[in-house]
Protein backbone atom coordinates (compact mmCIF):
# COMPACT_ATOMS: atom_id res chain seq x y z
CA UNK A 1 0.00 0.00 0.00
CA UNK A 2 1.47 3.35 -1.23
CA UNK A 3 1.35 6.55 0.72
CA UNK A 4 -1.85 8.65 0.99
CA UNK A 5 -1.87 12.04 -0.71
CA UNK A 6 -2.37 14.53 1.66
CA UNK A 7 -5.08 15.48 -0.46
CA UNK A 8 -6.72 12.48 0.87
CA UNK A 9 -6.15 13.15 4.47
CA UNK A 10 -7.98 16.62 4.44
CA UNK A 11 -10.79 15.35 2.78
CA UNK A 12 -11.23 12.73 5.24
CA UNK A 13 -10.51 15.40 7.83
CA UNK A 14 -13.34 17.57 6.68
CA UNK A 15 -16.02 15.37 5.66
CA UNK A 16 -15.02 13.07 9.02
CA UNK A 17 -16.20 16.20 10.84
CA UNK A 18 -19.26 17.16 8.65
CA UNK A 19 -21.12 14.05 7.88
CA UNK A 20 -20.52 11.65 11.16
CA UNK A 21 -20.27 14.36 13.42
CA UNK A 22 -22.29 13.62 16.45
CA UNK A 23 -24.36 16.07 18.44
CA UNK A 24 -21.75 15.96 21.69
CA UNK A 25 -19.23 16.55 18.95
CA UNK A 26 -20.94 19.59 17.39
CA UNK A 27 -22.12 20.89 21.14
CA UNK A 28 -18.04 21.28 21.57
CA UNK A 29 -17.51 22.93 18.64
CA UNK A 30 -20.12 25.14 18.93
CA UNK A 31 -18.71 26.09 22.64
CA UNK A 32 -15.55 26.01 20.85
CA UNK A 33 -16.71 28.62 18.37
CA UNK A 34 -17.76 30.59 21.44
CA UNK A 35 -14.81 30.96 23.06
CA UNK A 36 -13.20 32.54 19.94
CA UNK A 37 -15.83 34.74 19.56
CA UNK A 38 -15.14 35.78 23.16
CA UNK A 39 -11.63 35.64 22.32
CA UNK A 40 -11.75 38.10 19.80
CA UNK A 41 -13.97 40.43 21.79
CA UNK A 42 -11.82 40.79 24.66
CA UNK A 43 -8.60 41.27 22.45
CA UNK A 44 -10.55 44.28 21.18
CA UNK A 45 -11.19 45.91 24.54
CA UNK A 46 -8.00 45.33 25.20
CA UNK A 47 -6.93 47.13 22.03
CA UNK A 48 -9.25 49.56 21.50
CA UNK A 49 -9.98 50.47 25.21
CA UNK A 50 -7.35 49.22 27.52
CA UNK A 51 -8.26 49.47 31.33
CA UNK A 52 -5.66 50.31 34.24
CA UNK A 53 -5.52 47.45 36.51
CA UNK A 54 -6.29 48.31 40.02
CA UNK A 55 -3.44 47.23 41.70
CA UNK A 56 -2.02 47.68 44.89
CA UNK A 57 -5.75 48.04 47.15
CA UNK A 58 -5.26 46.87 50.62
CA UNK A 59 -5.34 49.71 52.80
CA UNK A 60 -1.87 50.83 53.98
CA UNK A 61 -0.76 53.95 55.36
CA UNK A 62 2.72 55.14 55.12
CA UNK A 63 4.41 55.77 58.26
CA UNK A 64 8.04 56.72 57.63
CA UNK A 65 9.95 57.79 54.49
CA UNK A 66 13.35 58.47 53.85
CA UNK A 67 14.48 60.10 50.76
CA UNK A 68 12.97 57.75 48.09
CA UNK A 69 11.94 54.57 50.25
CA UNK A 70 8.51 54.52 52.25
CA UNK A 71 7.95 51.94 54.66
CA UNK A 72 3.87 51.00 54.63
CA UNK A 73 1.99 49.72 57.46
CA UNK A 74 -0.99 47.34 56.41
CA UNK A 75 -4.65 47.23 57.76
CA UNK A 76 -5.63 44.42 59.86
CA UNK A 77 -7.32 42.62 62.47
CA UNK A 78 -3.81 41.49 64.40
CA UNK A 79 -3.86 38.39 66.16
CA UNK A 80 0.07 38.21 66.33
CA UNK A 81 1.96 40.02 68.66
CA UNK A 82 5.20 40.49 66.76
CA UNK A 83 5.02 42.62 63.40
CA UNK A 84 6.99 41.59 60.14
CA UNK A 85 8.66 43.51 58.02
CA UNK A 86 8.84 42.64 54.24
CA UNK A 87 12.07 43.30 52.14
CA UNK A 88 11.76 42.95 48.77
CA UNK A 89 14.40 43.77 46.00
CA UNK A 90 15.74 47.25 45.36
CA UNK A 91 15.23 48.50 41.75
CA UNK A 92 14.53 45.89 38.91
CA UNK A 93 10.93 46.12 39.60
CA UNK A 94 8.04 47.55 41.94
CA UNK A 95 7.00 46.00 44.67
CA UNK A 96 3.12 46.25 43.91
CA UNK A 97 3.29 42.72 42.90
CA UNK A 98 2.87 41.38 46.44
CA UNK A 99 -0.35 43.36 46.97
CA UNK A 100 -1.08 42.54 43.05
CA UNK A 101 -4.99 42.39 43.20
CA UNK A 102 -7.80 41.12 45.67
CA UNK A 103 -7.51 37.70 46.22
CA UNK A 104 -4.20 37.37 44.92
CA UNK A 105 -2.46 39.44 46.95
CA UNK A 106 0.73 37.82 49.42
CA UNK A 107 0.44 41.18 51.68
CA UNK A 108 -3.87 40.59 51.66
CA UNK A 109 -3.03 36.51 52.54
CA UNK A 110 -0.77 38.10 55.47
CA UNK A 111 -2.71 40.71 56.94
CA UNK A 112 -6.03 38.48 56.86
CA UNK A 113 -4.03 35.57 59.03
CA UNK A 114 -3.63 38.31 61.49
CA UNK A 115 -0.07 39.56 60.98
CA UNK A 116 1.05 43.33 61.53
CA UNK A 117 2.34 43.83 57.83
CA UNK A 118 4.80 46.09 57.16
CA UNK A 119 6.29 46.61 53.59
CA UNK A 120 9.82 48.53 52.70
CA UNK A 121 9.26 50.18 48.89
CA UNK A 122 12.78 51.13 47.82
CA UNK A 123 11.39 53.47 45.79
CA UNK A 124 12.33 54.66 42.45
CA UNK A 125 15.58 56.16 42.00
CA UNK A 126 17.06 59.13 40.01
CA UNK A 127 20.37 59.84 38.98
CA UNK A 128 20.70 62.09 42.26
CA UNK A 129 20.74 58.87 44.36
CA UNK A 130 23.18 56.95 41.82
CA UNK A 131 25.80 57.23 45.36
CA UNK A 132 23.47 55.07 47.09
CA UNK A 133 25.58 51.79 48.36
CA UNK A 134 24.38 48.40 49.37
CA UNK A 135 26.30 49.51 52.59
CA UNK A 136 23.94 52.47 52.93
CA UNK A 137 20.96 50.71 52.45
CA UNK A 138 22.12 47.81 55.25
CA UNK A 139 23.66 50.07 58.16
CA UNK A 140 21.21 52.99 57.58
CA UNK A 141 18.12 52.42 56.10
CA UNK A 142 17.25 48.95 57.51
CA UNK A 143 18.01 50.07 60.74
CA UNK A 144 15.80 52.90 60.52
CA UNK A 145 12.72 50.98 59.12
CA UNK A 146 12.95 48.36 61.41
CA UNK A 147 12.83 50.66 64.50
CA UNK A 148 9.90 52.73 62.60
CA UNK A 149 8.32 49.19 62.79
CA UNK A 150 9.12 48.62 66.34
CA UNK A 151 7.76 51.65 67.56
CA UNK A 152 4.64 52.20 65.65
CA UNK A 153 3.56 48.58 66.15
CA UNK A 154 4.36 48.82 70.04
CA UNK A 155 7.03 45.79 70.33
CA UNK A 156 10.89 45.01 70.88
CA UNK A 157 11.06 42.36 68.27
CA UNK A 158 10.06 41.71 64.99
CA UNK A 159 10.08 39.04 61.85
CA UNK A 160 11.50 39.96 58.58
CA UNK A 161 10.92 38.51 55.26
CA UNK A 162 13.50 38.99 52.65
CA UNK A 163 12.65 38.21 48.92
CA UNK A 164 14.55 37.88 46.17
CA UNK A 165 17.78 40.77 46.69
CA UNK A 166 15.80 41.75 49.72
CA UNK A 167 16.82 38.42 51.42
CA UNK A 168 20.50 38.40 51.32
CA UNK A 169 20.09 42.53 52.30
CA UNK A 170 18.11 42.06 55.28
CA UNK A 171 20.21 39.14 56.00
CA UNK A 172 23.48 41.49 55.73
CA UNK A 173 21.49 43.68 58.08
CA UNK A 174 20.12 40.77 60.60
CA UNK A 175 23.68 39.57 61.16
CA UNK A 176 25.15 43.23 61.61
CA UNK A 177 22.54 44.64 64.18
CA UNK A 178 22.20 42.52 66.98
CA UNK A 179 20.56 45.44 69.28
CA UNK A 180 17.25 44.85 66.45
CA UNK A 181 15.29 41.94 68.23
CA UNK A 182 14.67 39.87 64.97
CA UNK A 183 12.50 37.12 66.45
CA UNK A 184 12.36 35.02 62.92
CA UNK A 185 13.86 35.92 59.81
CA UNK A 186 12.57 34.53 56.33
CA UNK A 187 14.39 34.16 52.99
CA UNK A 188 12.35 33.55 49.72
CA UNK A 189 13.84 32.77 46.29
CA UNK A 190 16.73 35.37 47.80
CA UNK A 191 20.50 34.29 46.65
CA UNK A 192 23.25 33.40 49.31
CA UNK A 193 25.74 31.32 47.88
CA UNK A 194 26.80 33.64 44.47
CA UNK A 195 28.80 30.84 42.70
CA UNK A 196 25.32 29.00 42.23
CA UNK A 197 23.34 31.63 40.96
CA UNK A 198 23.35 30.57 37.34
CA UNK A 199 23.00 32.48 33.94
CA UNK A 200 23.61 35.81 35.91
CA UNK A 201 26.34 34.12 37.81
CA UNK A 202 27.91 33.65 34.81
CA UNK A 203 27.17 36.73 32.72
CA UNK A 204 28.14 39.29 35.95
CA UNK A 205 31.66 37.26 36.72
CA UNK A 206 34.73 39.30 36.96
CA UNK A 207 36.26 37.39 33.61
CA UNK A 208 33.08 38.91 31.39
CA UNK A 209 31.71 42.22 32.91
CA UNK A 210 33.58 44.72 33.67
CA UNK A 211 31.48 46.63 36.04
CA UNK A 212 34.03 49.45 36.62
CA UNK A 213 33.70 50.61 32.86
CA UNK A 214 29.69 50.03 33.04
CA UNK A 215 28.83 52.37 36.00
CA UNK A 216 31.80 55.09 35.25
CA UNK A 217 30.30 55.28 31.97
CA UNK A 218 26.50 55.09 32.33
CA UNK A 219 26.29 56.28 35.97
CA UNK A 220 23.42 53.98 36.60
CA UNK A 221 21.45 50.82 35.47
CA UNK A 222 19.01 52.18 33.10
CA UNK A 223 15.49 50.73 33.47
CA UNK A 224 15.53 49.76 29.48
CA UNK A 225 19.50 47.98 30.14
CA UNK A 226 17.90 45.97 33.40
CA UNK A 227 14.86 44.68 31.13
CA UNK A 228 17.04 44.06 28.18
CA UNK A 229 19.02 42.11 31.31
CA UNK A 230 16.45 39.90 32.23
CA UNK A 231 14.57 39.45 29.23
CA UNK A 232 17.37 37.71 27.71
CA UNK A 233 17.53 35.16 30.64
CA UNK A 234 14.46 33.48 28.92
CA UNK A 235 14.16 34.84 25.36
CA UNK A 236 10.96 32.68 24.46
CA UNK A 237 8.89 34.07 27.73
CA UNK A 238 7.47 36.53 25.47
CA UNK A 239 6.52 34.21 23.07
CA UNK A 240 4.89 32.07 25.52
CA UNK A 241 2.86 35.12 27.62
CA UNK A 242 1.15 35.61 24.70
CA UNK A 243 0.36 32.40 23.51
CA UNK A 244 -1.07 31.65 26.64
CA UNK A 245 -3.18 34.70 26.54
CA UNK A 246 -4.27 34.24 23.31
CA UNK A 247 -4.96 31.00 24.98
CA UNK A 248 -7.27 32.31 27.54
CA UNK A 249 -8.35 34.91 26.12
CA UNK A 250 -12.35 34.07 26.37
CA UNK A 251 -11.63 34.01 29.95
CA UNK A 252 -12.50 37.30 31.66
CA UNK A 253 -10.80 36.18 35.09
CA UNK A 254 -7.89 35.71 33.44
CA UNK A 255 -7.76 38.68 31.66
CA UNK A 256 -7.57 40.79 34.67
CA UNK A 257 -4.72 38.68 36.39
CA UNK A 258 -2.72 39.09 32.97
CA UNK A 259 -3.31 43.21 32.69
CA UNK A 260 -2.47 43.51 36.29
CA UNK A 261 0.53 41.11 35.69
CA UNK A 262 1.45 42.35 32.42
CA UNK A 263 1.80 46.07 34.15
CA UNK A 264 3.96 44.75 36.67
CA UNK A 265 6.62 42.56 34.20
CA UNK A 266 6.54 46.18 31.83
CA UNK A 267 7.43 48.41 34.43
CA UNK A 268 10.90 48.06 35.03
CA UNK A 269 13.49 49.65 37.70
CA UNK A 270 16.92 51.26 37.30
CA UNK A 271 19.41 50.61 39.71
CA UNK A 272 21.68 53.47 41.22
CA UNK A 273 25.19 53.65 40.39
CA UNK A 274 26.81 53.10 43.12
CA UNK A 275 24.76 50.30 44.73
CA UNK A 276 25.27 48.03 41.54
CA UNK A 277 28.66 48.46 41.27
CA UNK A 278 28.87 46.72 45.33
CA UNK A 279 26.00 44.34 44.54
CA UNK A 280 28.13 42.92 41.58
CA UNK A 281 31.69 43.30 42.93
CA UNK A 282 30.95 42.15 46.53
CA UNK A 283 28.04 39.41 45.86
CA UNK A 284 28.29 37.93 42.22
CA UNK A 285 31.99 38.39 41.33
CA UNK A 286 33.44 38.22 44.99
CA UNK A 287 30.64 36.26 46.97
CA UNK A 288 31.65 37.98 49.77
CA UNK A 289 28.24 37.22 51.92
CA UNK A 290 28.75 33.55 51.66
CA UNK A 291 32.13 33.45 52.34
CA UNK A 292 31.94 35.76 55.74
CA UNK A 293 34.33 38.57 54.28
CA UNK A 294 31.54 41.40 53.64
CA UNK A 295 32.24 44.81 56.05
CA UNK A 296 29.58 47.48 56.05
CA UNK A 297 29.57 50.49 57.89
CA UNK A 298 32.66 48.93 59.84
CA UNK A 299 30.83 46.08 61.07
CA UNK A 300 32.04 42.35 59.57
CA UNK A 301 28.70 40.85 58.58
CA UNK A 302 29.12 36.78 59.53
CA UNK A 303 26.06 34.84 58.62
CA UNK A 304 26.60 32.55 61.52
CA UNK A 305 25.75 35.14 63.92
CA UNK A 306 21.77 34.67 62.69
CA UNK A 307 20.72 32.95 65.73
CA UNK A 308 16.82 33.31 65.39
CA UNK A 309 14.71 30.72 63.98
CA UNK A 310 15.38 30.93 60.19
CA UNK A 311 13.35 29.31 56.95
CA UNK A 312 14.40 29.63 53.65
CA UNK A 313 11.77 29.06 50.72
CA UNK A 314 13.22 27.66 47.39
CA UNK A 315 11.70 27.40 43.92
CA UNK A 316 12.41 24.13 41.87
CA UNK A 317 12.15 26.10 38.67
CA UNK A 318 13.89 29.36 39.66
CA UNK A 319 16.27 30.50 37.01
CA UNK A 320 17.38 33.50 38.41
CA UNK A 321 17.80 32.67 42.23
CA UNK A 322 18.17 28.85 41.60
CA UNK A 323 17.30 26.68 44.78
CA UNK A 324 20.85 25.75 46.07
CA UNK A 325 21.86 29.02 45.85
CA UNK A 326 18.67 30.02 47.86
CA UNK A 327 19.19 27.17 50.57
CA UNK A 328 22.83 27.76 51.11
CA UNK A 329 21.62 30.08 54.22
CA UNK A 330 20.77 26.82 55.71
CA UNK A 331 24.00 26.13 56.29
CA UNK A 332 25.59 29.38 56.95
CA UNK A 333 23.29 30.47 59.73
CA UNK A 334 23.90 29.98 63.37
CA UNK A 335 20.41 29.07 64.10
CA UNK A 336 19.28 25.84 66.21
CA UNK A 337 15.85 25.95 64.28
CA UNK A 338 16.33 26.13 60.62
CA UNK A 339 14.23 24.91 57.76
CA UNK A 340 14.05 25.09 54.09
CA UNK A 341 11.17 23.78 51.80
CA UNK A 342 11.53 23.87 47.61
CA UNK A 343 8.40 24.45 46.15
CA UNK A 344 7.11 24.51 42.63
CA UNK A 345 7.08 27.22 40.43
CA UNK A 346 9.81 30.47 39.29
CA UNK A 347 10.64 33.02 41.01
CA UNK A 348 7.72 35.16 40.29
CA UNK A 349 5.15 32.11 40.37
CA UNK A 350 6.53 31.52 43.69
CA UNK A 351 5.02 34.47 45.65
CA UNK A 352 2.54 36.48 43.13
CA UNK A 353 -0.54 34.23 41.46
CA UNK A 354 -2.64 31.08 41.91
CA UNK A 355 0.46 28.60 42.58
CA UNK A 356 1.27 31.09 45.35
CA UNK A 357 -1.81 31.16 47.07
CA UNK A 358 -1.59 27.45 47.57
CA UNK A 359 1.82 26.23 47.61
CA UNK A 360 3.59 29.20 49.16
CA UNK A 361 1.46 31.80 51.42
CA UNK A 362 0.06 29.40 53.63
CA UNK A 363 3.62 27.81 54.44
CA UNK A 364 4.98 31.36 55.02
CA UNK A 365 2.33 32.16 57.26
CA UNK A 366 1.86 28.31 59.26
CA UNK A 367 5.81 29.03 60.09
CA UNK A 368 5.65 32.31 61.29
CA UNK A 369 2.29 32.14 63.18
CA UNK A 370 3.37 30.02 66.57
CA UNK A 371 7.07 32.13 66.66
CA UNK A 372 5.01 35.17 66.31
CA UNK B 1 -8.82 6.36 0.38
CA UNK B 2 -7.53 4.66 3.26
CA UNK B 3 -9.60 3.68 5.97
CA UNK B 4 -7.51 2.69 8.64
CA UNK B 5 -5.36 5.55 9.91
CA UNK B 6 -1.73 3.87 8.94
CA UNK B 7 -1.91 6.62 6.12
CA UNK B 8 -1.27 9.90 7.90
CA UNK B 9 1.18 8.09 9.96
CA UNK B 10 3.03 7.31 6.89
CA UNK B 11 2.77 10.81 5.40
CA UNK B 12 3.78 12.58 9.14
CA UNK B 13 6.81 9.84 9.22
CA UNK B 14 7.87 10.83 5.45
CA UNK B 15 7.90 14.31 6.63
CA UNK B 16 9.71 13.69 9.58
CA UNK B 17 12.56 11.86 7.67
CA UNK B 18 12.68 15.03 5.96
CA UNK B 19 13.09 17.27 8.55
CA UNK B 20 16.47 15.29 9.87
CA UNK B 21 17.99 14.37 7.17
CA UNK B 22 17.58 18.88 6.36
CA UNK B 23 18.94 19.09 9.84
CA UNK B 24 21.68 16.16 9.42
CA UNK B 25 22.68 17.99 6.35
CA UNK B 26 22.96 21.53 7.87
CA UNK B 27 24.56 19.97 10.97
CA UNK B 28 27.42 18.78 8.48
CA UNK B 29 27.60 22.35 6.99
CA UNK B 30 28.30 24.18 10.27
CA UNK B 31 30.88 21.56 11.66
CA UNK B 32 33.00 21.89 8.04
CA UNK B 33 33.48 25.41 8.86
CA UNK B 34 34.08 25.06 12.39
CA UNK B 35 37.80 24.48 13.37
CA UNK B 36 38.98 21.12 14.01
CA UNK B 37 39.80 21.98 17.38
CA UNK B 38 36.92 23.82 18.18
CA UNK B 39 35.10 22.14 21.30
CA UNK B 40 32.12 20.65 19.77
CA UNK B 41 28.85 22.01 18.56
CA UNK B 42 26.05 21.75 20.90
CA UNK B 43 23.59 19.06 18.79
CA UNK B 44 20.53 21.32 18.52
CA UNK B 45 18.51 17.86 16.67
CA UNK B 46 18.77 16.22 20.26
CA UNK B 47 16.37 19.15 21.75
CA UNK B 48 14.09 18.66 18.79
CA UNK B 49 14.10 15.22 18.45
CA UNK B 50 11.61 14.25 21.13
CA UNK B 51 9.55 17.26 20.70
CA UNK B 52 9.23 16.25 16.92
CA UNK B 53 8.09 12.55 17.57
CA UNK B 54 5.64 13.55 19.85
CA UNK B 55 4.00 16.32 17.60
CA UNK B 56 3.98 13.82 14.87
CA UNK B 57 2.71 10.93 16.97
CA UNK B 58 -0.32 13.74 17.96
CA UNK B 59 -0.99 15.04 14.55
CA UNK B 60 -1.03 11.35 12.96
CA UNK B 61 -3.64 10.22 15.96
CA UNK B 62 -5.76 13.36 15.07
CA UNK B 63 -5.73 13.19 11.79
CA UNK B 64 -6.81 9.69 11.97
CA UNK B 65 -9.89 10.84 14.60
CA UNK B 66 -13.13 10.86 12.95
CA UNK B 67 -14.84 13.14 13.96
CA UNK B 68 -12.35 15.46 14.60
CA UNK B 69 -13.21 17.31 18.34
CA UNK B 70 -11.92 20.70 19.68
CA UNK B 71 -9.40 18.71 21.35
CA UNK B 72 -7.38 19.12 18.67
CA UNK B 73 -6.74 22.54 19.68
CA UNK B 74 -5.76 21.83 22.90
CA UNK B 75 -3.34 19.27 21.43
CA UNK B 76 -2.14 21.93 19.23
CA UNK B 77 -1.19 24.25 22.26
CA UNK B 78 0.26 21.14 24.03
CA UNK B 79 2.40 21.04 21.01
CA UNK B 80 3.25 24.53 20.57
CA UNK B 81 4.04 24.56 24.44
CA UNK B 82 6.71 22.21 23.80
CA UNK B 83 7.99 23.68 20.92
CA UNK B 84 8.79 26.85 22.65
CA UNK B 85 10.11 24.92 25.79
CA UNK B 86 12.47 23.09 23.76
CA UNK B 87 13.92 26.16 21.90
CA UNK B 88 14.31 27.81 25.82
CA UNK B 89 16.29 24.64 26.36
CA UNK B 90 18.44 25.24 23.43
CA UNK B 91 18.66 29.13 23.93
CA UNK B 92 19.49 28.53 27.26
CA UNK B 93 22.28 26.13 27.19
CA UNK B 94 23.95 28.61 24.45
CA UNK B 95 23.61 31.26 26.35
CA UNK B 96 25.01 29.03 29.32
CA UNK B 97 28.29 28.98 27.87
CA UNK B 98 31.16 30.82 28.45
CA UNK B 99 31.95 31.82 25.09
CA UNK B 100 28.28 33.37 25.30
CA UNK B 101 29.21 35.34 28.25
CA UNK B 102 32.52 36.18 26.70
CA UNK B 103 31.19 37.51 23.80
CA UNK B 104 28.44 39.22 25.33
CA UNK B 105 31.62 41.04 28.11
CA UNK B 106 33.27 41.92 25.19
CA UNK B 107 30.32 43.44 22.92
CA UNK B 108 29.17 45.21 26.15
CA UNK B 109 32.77 46.53 26.88
CA UNK B 110 33.38 47.76 22.87
CA UNK B 111 29.69 49.65 23.52
CA UNK B 112 30.88 51.53 25.98
CA UNK B 113 34.19 52.22 24.69
CA UNK B 114 32.69 53.76 22.06
CA UNK B 115 29.51 55.51 23.82
CA UNK B 116 31.92 56.92 26.40
CA UNK B 117 33.43 59.63 24.32
CA UNK B 118 30.03 60.54 22.56
CA UNK B 119 27.95 60.84 25.85
CA UNK B 120 30.86 62.71 27.12
CA UNK B 121 30.92 65.49 24.11
CA UNK B 122 26.94 65.63 24.21
CA UNK B 123 26.43 66.32 27.55
CA UNK B 124 28.97 69.16 27.22
CA UNK B 125 27.25 70.54 24.70
CA UNK B 126 24.03 70.43 26.22
CA UNK B 127 25.47 71.84 29.21
CA UNK B 128 26.80 74.87 27.29
CA UNK B 129 23.69 75.47 25.04
CA UNK B 130 21.42 75.11 28.66
CA UNK B 131 23.97 77.99 30.14
CA UNK B 132 23.24 80.04 26.97
CA UNK B 133 19.27 80.03 27.24
CA UNK B 134 20.14 80.67 31.02
CA UNK B 135 18.53 77.59 32.28
CA UNK B 136 19.65 75.06 34.81
CA UNK B 137 21.39 71.79 33.21
CA UNK B 138 20.90 68.25 34.36
CA UNK B 139 23.83 68.17 36.44
CA UNK B 140 22.63 71.61 38.21
CA UNK B 141 19.03 69.97 39.34
CA UNK B 142 21.01 66.53 40.28
CA UNK B 143 23.82 68.59 42.20
CA UNK B 144 20.17 70.26 44.00
CA UNK B 145 18.73 67.13 44.54
CA UNK B 146 21.37 65.14 46.00
CA UNK B 147 21.85 68.18 48.65
CA UNK B 148 18.20 67.96 49.43
CA UNK B 149 18.87 64.05 49.92
CA UNK B 150 21.62 64.74 52.36
CA UNK B 151 19.77 67.50 54.40
CA UNK B 152 17.36 64.93 54.77
CA UNK B 153 19.55 62.45 56.19
CA UNK B 154 20.82 65.11 58.68
CA UNK B 155 17.24 65.69 60.12
CA UNK B 156 17.10 62.14 60.39
CA UNK B 157 20.04 61.57 62.15
CA UNK B 158 19.44 65.06 64.50
CA UNK B 159 16.01 63.79 65.10
CA UNK B 160 17.46 60.35 66.34
CA UNK B 161 19.85 61.83 68.19
CA UNK B 162 16.97 63.96 70.20
CA UNK B 163 14.84 61.12 70.54
CA UNK B 164 17.60 59.12 71.82
CA UNK B 165 18.48 61.63 74.11
CA UNK B 166 14.99 62.07 75.41
CA UNK B 167 14.46 58.58 75.91
CA UNK B 168 17.54 58.27 78.27
CA UNK B 169 16.67 61.61 80.27
CA UNK B 170 13.16 59.80 81.10
CA UNK B 171 14.51 56.83 82.46
CA UNK B 172 16.57 58.99 84.28
CA UNK B 173 13.19 61.19 85.72
CA UNK B 174 13.01 59.39 89.37
CA UNK B 175 9.32 58.21 89.13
Amino acid sequence: MGPERFADVVERFTSGFAADAPAETIKQWQEELERGLRRLRNLQGMVTNPVEPKTGQTPRVEVYKRNKSRLYRYESARTHRTPVLFVPNLGISRPYIFDLLPGGSFIEHMTRQGFDFYLLDWGVFGPEDNDLTVDECVTRILPRMARRVLETSGTDELSVIGYCMGAPISASFVASHPEVSVKNFVNMAGPIDFTKVGLFGLWLGKENFNVDRFIDTLGSVPADMVKAGFKLLKPTMDLSTNLNLWWNLWNDKYVEGFQALNKWANEYVAFPGEFFRQWVRDFYQDNKLYRGELVMGGRPIRLERITCPVFVVGAKEDYIAPPECVRALIDSVGSREKEYIELPGGHISLIAGRGAAVHCWPKVSAWLAPRS
Amino acid sequence: MMGDGSGPSQLFEQWRKQFEEGAQVWMRLISQTTAASAPPTPDPTAFWRPVLDQGVQTWAKLFAQSPATPELLTQWKQFLDQWIEAWSRVLGQAMGTEQFAKLMGQSLDQMLVAAAPAKKAMDQQIEQALQALNLPSRTQLTAVAKQLVELEDRIDRLEESISAKLRRLAEREPR
